[in-house]
């Protein structure tokens, strides 16, 4: 086929299909739902050492730290989720304390928080990249027991059939995660800087609306002409620099 | 079907109704809707796929459109960023999709549509989502070079190389199917 007759023929197959009967009406009515029901707040109980994170609960918003460095860590934590909830934040910058796991568990731990945001793995996932092919059955036990739920996002492991497998905190709370991370963009640039950042990072609120362009990944930014931030330090595929995770 | 891109006589453009928006007026919303919803449909169908995909996208574009209205300035036309918000959306929800379409989904649900249909869908589908919004933007809607680069926020060398690479990808998979 010669460039012409590609254009030509790229028009006839394109041509713009019809939004089904009461289209609009529909989609209406589930923006003024949506809209309304807003983000119910939920608090959480957090516990800190000098390390990082080491435990996270749906609560009443206590903290717990055993030095100042801690408490620090906590406070920050509690803003981080805020704006994690209110879809404000795609990724979080807290070390997190691993150090009461168990060799397995926090490879297992490590491997879910290798997950980018906004996207799902399986069990068996897990399981092969830990190297433990048929140990699906205690990837799923480790994660139940994830002492730092959504900053090592275990929401994100899903049955391999697509269903939503377990969740410590209930399975309203996991899909709500799921959805709320469907919803939220996870690559913001910006078409003055050419800068792309992770949403939520201090250079990226700064982009006004009408600069702001989405990438799916930082491979298609850089096609773009975009470069990654140096603050948030988006990659493909691996959301936190290992040293986030583990018992630094 | 080339976009409309002149207002038609007594029609508020779109700038007017985003203003009107921000400043709490649904019923410049409705109109905004109306206006939008056959092209927002037609890019976010062939950009995902899938009708329930479509509107889905279509639902998060507009709710944030009505969010965030107050965000627009009029240094660009109404429309430049309406359509930078809807491919905004679609390439996100795309990426988050990616993972889920390798199980057999996106085969069933295309099973009952014409055979050329099928074909363009799973044609666009290897395109990199970047890549696929820009060539829909320029056969689907119209838009010049110039302002699909305002759009997509990328220099229109960059709108060429990108629309010359998914013809080139999108070439090489029809005439694959043809043979």
């Amino acid at each position: 086929m010669n460039a012409r007759k590609t254009d030509q023929a790229l028009r006839d197959l394109l041509d713009p299909p019809s939004p089904p009967a009461g289209f609009a009406e529909r989609v209406l009515g589930a923006i003024r739902e949506r809209h309304e029901a807003g983000a119910a707040a939920l608090a959480f109980d957090v516990a800190a050492s000098a390390r990082g994170i080491a435990s996270l609960r749906p609560g009443v918003g206590r903290v717990e730290a055993e030095s100042p460095r801690a408490r620090a860590l906590a406070e920050r934590a509690r803003e981080e989720l805020a704006e994690y909830l209110q879809g404000l934040r795609s990724y979080f910058t807290l070390p997190v304390d691993l150090s009461r796991a168990a060799s397995f568990q926090r490879s297992v731990l490590e491997a879910a928080a290798a997950i980018p945001f906004g996207e799902v793995r399986s069990y068996r996932w897990i399981a092969e990249r830990i190297g433990s092919r048929s140990a699906v059955r205690a990837v799923g036990t480790a994660l139940g027991r994830n002492p730092v739920p959504i900053l090592v996002p275990c929401h994100r492991v899903l049955r391999s059939d697509g269903t939503l497998g377990g969740y410590a905190f209930g399975l309203g709370l996991k899909s709500r995660l799921l959805a709320l991370e469907h919803d939220t963009p996870a690559l913001v640039g910006s078409d003055t800087t050419r800068i792309a950042c992770r949403h939520g990072c201090p250079d990226e609120r700064r982009v006004a609306e009408h600069h702001r362009v989405v990438f799916s990944s930082v491979r298609e930014a850089r096609a773009a002409g975009y470069r990654t931030c140096r603050r948030c330090i988006p990659t493909d595929g691996q959301p936190f620099r290992r040293s986030r995770v583990g018992t630094r | 079907m080339r976009a409309v891109t002149e207002q038609s006589g007594s029609e508020p453009a779109d700038a007017a109704l985003l203003a009107r928006i921000a400043a709490g007026d649904d019923e410049a919303f409705t109109t905004l809707v109306g206006r939008y919803e056959r092209r927002f449909y037609a890019v976010a169908r062939r950009m995902l796929g899938g009708d329930a995909d479509a509107e889905d996208a279509v639902q998060t574009a507009l709710l944030r459109v009505y969010r965030n209205a107050s965000g627009y300035r009029d240094r660009w036309s109404g429309s430049t960023w309406l359509y930078r918000v809807l491919t905004n959306v679609c390439i996100d929800h795309w990426r988050k999709r990616r993972q889920l379409a390798e199980a057999p989904d996106p085969g069933d649900a295309l099973e009952s549509r014409p055979a050329d249909r099928l074909d363009i869908d799973r044609a666009l589908a290897k395109l990199p989502a970047e890549a696929r919004a820009i060539l829909l933007l320029c056969y689907i809607e119209g838009l010049p070079y110039a302002e699909i680069a305002r759009v997509r926020g990328i220099s229109v060398n960059t709108v060429k190389t990108q629309l010359s690479r998914a013809k080139r990808l999108m070439r090489r998979h029809l005439s694959e199917v043809k043979t």
